[in-house]
């Protein structure tokens, strides 16, 4: 084993252990306890809380997914923001096992069940985790009219022939007003596009202010 | 100024000669048929190139400019060009804002025979426009720096270079493959006190630096959150958002306190970081090179919309040479004091003594304040003066006077594409380990953070159509 490829593996498993170590104490907290953290009218409690989601990790994510539409405004930040915290901890190197319980629980929040701000937020969240189980809720969502855009980019983001190939299939069956932008993705992927060539230089938006 | 009289001037250069630079400066042929097809209601500009020497605007001819983004930073800019143009150093041909209330102003600001647009395309579509100066919020700069070069423009963007490495990748390969010089605004390199810190700091004054610790006071907290909200008339709320996802218009989104938000302004590590670090980079010769190892840490807002990190500490760790670079926001008392001068000296008093460096040497310290547009060096580096054999560097005429030189000539700008790429690599690296909360090792020759596939793919950000790299 080269030093590299022992570090690499070292760098892993030490995470993985670290993980399944602070997952475990934080389990013993409780998804509730990080809710109520979540909830609390102190912006102290609220941010400590969701600081410390990371560790929480999966069972957290539907959890906190119903937090997000709160009216408190700050309430719902947090729990926003928590969830973000977990999706950025269990990317870590090595946490291949966290990390998959984490996009299935976001792929679930893809559903029609679910607000369209959700549903926005954990497509970001699922180009930054997403694999091969996420693509096809994810192209799913290219059909509608709200999300197709977020959709879109999310599939260009997932590093994987699996994304490309949702992609052309997208383009295939898109309406015409979106086949320009999956055309993008496409060509970004590196795929030849015949027609829809490209409008990032075509000016649309004129202006009233006359000239002095 | 030279305007178009629906003639021809004597000496205009004929296409036909190889070297002549692009196909969007207008020849004679291109020329005649598109004041003849004008029938303009304006009076469009001769692009300086056409008179000048093949590929390059003559050094006695203005350069014919329009200015992307005319609030805040962009109102400096204008007035700035303004005066130049007063002085007949330059044309100024439109101003662009997506904030209709701003661009109005601008045109009061810049008077007749200048034309106003919303969409910046329109600008790049010009022929008789040489070069552009862009002062949009950080999160266009890439997008519109990239298709400013692709139409054959000459660009100053404001600091920040870009928002992710692969925006800064693309700036780069733009800016080359099309042969257009860029300045980007960190503009602390062309101070004159830069100029005698750097020349005291290469000449060893302080033996071998294996450190610099940037400081600056922290990020503001949103202490005025707002429900989202429909935007104001005159602003194109989709516009402004551009390459960003869609989301709805909250006004503690802009203007100016974009800067506070990680996607769009970064926090204070990218907006003084890119002028601090700058000079670090500069200073230390390390342009072109990068750290092995980033490693964040920083404390989060507590409420409200914003989410750069109110308090920072990052350090990079550069191989061969090896030296550190820390960049750390901290509480006010606990900044380093400003040195004492009186208001008589060049460059006056400090005004701005809550971010700078300290450079470690084996043999002694150095400390400047600022590093954009007021840059303090300490005393002793004022004082100093080249010994005969001494090591001279070079001396900036200006930031703009070196862009303008950099476009003439093709000289290399002293903030070019290349090295503010760089140093925004240091500000979205330092950020990148924040929000992932983990130490990252990034590969200067290949470009790319190693072994994180998740940061990896944070490496860029894709883009709402149309508005993309």
């Amino acid at each position: 084993m080269s030093t590299n490829s022992f570090k690499k593996v070292s760098i892993a498993a030490g995470a993985a252990a670290v993980m399944a170590q602070t997952a475990d104490t934080a389990y013993a907290q409780g998804v509730d306890g990080l809710l109520a953290g979540i909830k609390s009218d102190s912006a102290e409690k609220r941010t400590e809380a969701w600081q410390s989601a990371g560790e929480v990790g999966a069972p957290a994510v539907k959890p906190l997914a119903e937090v997000m539409t709160d009216d408190n405004l700050e309430v719902a930040r947090a729990a926003k923001r928590a969830l973000w915290q977990i999706v950025r901890y269990t990317g870590w190197p090595g946490a291949n096992k966290e990390r998959r319980a984490v996009e299935t629980e976001l792929t679930d929040l893809l559903g029609d069940d679910q607000p369209v701000a959700v549903r926005r937020e954990v497509l970001w969240m699922l180009s930054e985790i997403g694999a091969r189980n996420s693509i096809k809720p994810i192209a799913g969502l290219m059909k509608n009219e709200s999300l197709r855009e977020d959709a879109r980019m999310a599939l260009e983001r997932i590093p994987s022939k699996r994304a490309v190939a949702a992609l052309k299939a997208g383009f295939e069956k898109a309406p015409e007003d979106f086949k320009t932008n999956i055309a993008q993705s496409l060509r970004k992927r590196g795929e030849e596009v015949a027609g829809y060539p490209c409008q990032k230089l075509v000016p649309t938006k004129k202006t009233d202010v006359k000239p002095l | 100024m030279l305007r178009i009289a629906y003639s021809i001037p004597v000496g205009l250069k004929q296409k036909g000669n190889k070297t002549m630079k692009k196909s969007n400066k207008l020849n004679r042929r291109e020329f005649l048929a598109a004041a003849g097809a004008a029938a303009v209601s304006m009076p469009y500009l001769i692009p300086s190139g056409v008179l000048a020497q093949p590929g390059r605007i003559g050094a006695n001819e203005k350069i014919t400019m329009a200015h992307i983004g005319v609030g805040g930073m962009g109102g400096y800019h204008l007035n700035d060009m303004i005066q130049r143009r007063d002085k007949g150093q330059v044309n100024i041909a439109a101003v662009c804002d997506i904030d209709k209330n701003r661009l109005v102003n601008a045109l009061k600001t810049a008077g007749p025979g200048v034309e106003p647009y919303h969409d910046y395309r329109y600008i790049l579509q010009r022929k008789d426009i040489d070069a552009v100066v862009i002062a949009t919020p950080d999160h266009w700069h890439g997008v519109q720096t990239v298709h400013a070069a692709e139409c054959g423009k000459h660009v100053y963007v404001e600091k920040p270079a870009c928002c992710t490495i692969e925006e800064g990748k693309a700036m780069v390969a733009a800016a080359k493959k099309n042969n257009v010089s860029v300045q980007v605004g960190s503009q602390g390199r062309s101070q004159p006190e830069a100029y005698l810190a750097h020349r005291y700091l290469v000449n060893g004054n302080i033996g071998h630096i294996s450190r610099v610790d940037c400081f600056h006071y922290p990020s503001p907290e949103d202490n005025n959150p707002v429900p989202d909200s429909d935007p104001p008339a005159e602003l194109d709320w989709d516009m402004w958002l551009g390459p960003l996802h869609w989301r709805p218009y909250n006004q503690r989104y802009c203007h100016g306190v974009f800067r506070w938000l990680l996607e769009s302004g970064g926090g204070q590590i990218r907006d003084r970081g890119a002028h601090v670090m700058s000079c670090a980079m500069w200073w230390m010769g390390a342009d072109g090179t990068g750290p092995v190892t980033v490693e964040a840490t920083g404390t989060a807002p507590k409420k409200g919309l914003w989410d750069s990190a109110v308090l920072m500490d990052v350090t990079y760790t550069f191989k061969n040479p090896d030296w550190v670079l820390t960049w750390r926001q901290m509480p006010n008392d606990k900044l380093p004091k400003a040195e004492e001068r009186t208001g008589n000296e060049p460059g006056g008093e400090i005004s701005r003594p809550g971010y700078g460096a300290i450079y470690r040497g084996d043999k002694g310290e150095f400390i400047h304040w600022g590093g954009d547009g007021g840059t303090w060096a300490e005393k002793k580096a004022r004082k100093w003066e080249l010994p005969a054999g001494g090591k001279d560097v070079y001396k900036s005429p200006g930031h703009k006077e070196d862009w303008f030189k950099g476009i003439k000539t093709g000289a290399k700008t002293i903030m070019n594409i290349e090295a503010a790429a760089g140093v925004a690599n240091l500000c979205v690296l330092g950020n990148l380990s924040y929000i992932l909360g983990r130490k990252l090792e990034w590969n200067q020759a290949k470009q790319t953070i190693v072994g994180d596939q998740q940061a990896q793919r944070m490496m860029s950000r894709p883009q709402r159509h149309p508005y993309h790299l």
